[in-house]
């Protein structure tokens, strides 16, 4: 078991996600905001706005003329993928190192978010859902408690390994046991010690879904689904694998089906190049 | 010198300084063939079972479902020398998630559809490493035709 002052100390000690994301998503998910406020916030900070420039200008976007001004990035690329693209650079540096205790090497953690946040996307989008910059977000960085776990998970990886394989037990459900804490109520803590709002620390701490009866609350589901979608998927998935547990009851009560599993399969299949393309920012 | 198979992909080599590999198997399947009289290999990564979902992105990425996939991977082979008779056959992949079950098993499905495809033609597996909770890797030396497996978190094992 680990004491609760000993993650706060390694909590303390991480590299925040800057302000910005936090800042930017209670304006983005508001529907009064106008994209000046939009621009304001990113604009704020000046390490994101010359990340977010650097990539609009990439040969990727294909911009005739250099995009100069996030107002200028928001008029060419539109809102939606200036946002994304402020988020994407505000967690890079949080969530790119390595996690040998889940088995990942540097930048595969980082990967498996990016997919996951454009899956979120992709599931926001099918089922219409409100917020999708929320859940774009919760996507990305849910897996944050891994980040400060990582260490442990390698201390007690014989007992983990061992109630998974034989005992029956999740990923999750084997850190929890083993160390007292898993990566999902972790991350929440991180969460609330960054200032995130309530929503994201209530999705991010339930993003396996263990209570089901959080499935009422669809942000919560769709990031849930999404990241089932990236396990099966398999980029930058740990030695955790794919050992979480899959809720049909959460599949039936979104209307979720297995044709639109593979449909969103499919156009991640299609447009991984957008994954790619987000991973070479700097 | 290495050839990387992407996701929704095939490459097939008779270069015998060549390895080919494909990451991350989860429940995308990894298919290895090789002929060893003529030394000609093939790995197709495919995503999903069926592609009579979506006929415009199969005849855009045919390597991302089995049914248009598989033949495809075959064939290429034959160009290359390859015969259907000689061929060794090795399948990698197909995960689930923990109570993944029926039409949401993916992995299961897309291990079906080749189940399926192999029985119509008279195809036989040599050797598989299929199902479970975990990622795979898959590697072939195209001098020899040795198959190397990798689960994320342990060691490359040699089939």
């Amino acid at each position: 078991m680990i004491s609760l002052q000993t993650l706060v100390a390694e909590v303390k000690n991480l590299q925040p996600i800057p302000a910005v994301a936090g800042q930017l998503l209670a304006v983005a998910d508001h529907p009064d905001s106008s994209m000046a406020d939009i621009a304001k916030v990113i604009q704020y900070d000046p390490v994101i706005t010359a990340s977010v420039l650097r990539t609009c200008n990439s040969a990727y976007f294909g911009m005739k003329h250099p995009v100069e001004s996030i107002k200028d990035a928001v008029n060419l690329l539109g809102v939606d993928q200036v946002i994304e693209l402020a988020l994407i650079k505000s967690g890079s540096q949080a969530l790119g190192g390595s996690q040998k205790g889940y088995g990942l090497d540097a930048g595969e953690m980082w990967k498996y978010s990016v997919s996951s946040a454009i899956l979120a996307k992709q599931v926001a989008a099918r089922l219409s859902l409100k917020g999708k910059n929320t859940i774009f977000t919760a996507a990305l960085i849910k897996d944050m408690g891994k980040v400060v776990l990582e260490k442990y998970v390698a201390q007690s990886s014989g007992k983990i390994a061992d109630l998974v394989e034989n005992q029956h037990f999740s990923f999750q459900e084997a850190e929890k046991k083993a160390l007292g804490i898993d990566h999902a109520e972790l991350g929440a803590m991180i969460a609330k010690m960054w200032k995130f709002s309530p929503r994201m620390v209530n999705i991010i701490r339930h993003h396996h879904l263990s209570d089901e009866t959080k499935s009422v609350d669809k942000q919560i589901a769709a990031v849930y689904l999404a990241d089932c979608l990236c396990m099966m998927l398999g980029g930058g998935v740990g030695s955790d694998g794919l050992a979480y547990r899959f809720k049909d009851q959460v599949m039936k009560e979104l209307g979720f089906s297995a044709v639109d599993m593979s449909m969103i399969i499919a156009d991640f299949g299609i447009n991984m190049q957008e994954v790619e393309a987000l991973l070479q920012m700097a | 010198m290495k050839q990387i198979v992407g996701v929704a992909d095939m490459k097939v080599s008779n270069n015998p300084r060549e390895s080919i590999v494909t990451y991350s198997l989860g429940s995308c399947i990894g298919l290895v063939i090789y002929d060893p009289a003529v030394k000609v290999g093939g790995i197709l990564h495919y995503m999903l079972p069926d592609s009579s979902i979506d006929r415009q992105k199969a005849a855009l990425r045919p390597y991302m479902f089995a049914d248009s996939g598989i033949p495809r991977l075959f064939k290429s082979a034959y160009q290359l020398g390859a015969a259907k008779q000689r061929m060794r056959v090795y399948v990698a992949g197909g995960a689930e998630i923990l109570d993944q079950q029926g039409f949401f098993n993916i992995g299961k499905r897309n291990y079906m559809a080749l189940k399926k495809m192999f029985f119509k033609n008279k195809v036989m597996i040599t050797s598989q490493d299929v199902g479970g909770n975990v990622n795979r890797t898959v590697r072939i030396e195209i001098a020899t035709g040795d198959i190397y497996v990798k689960t994320s978190g342990s060691g490359e094992v040699k089939i």
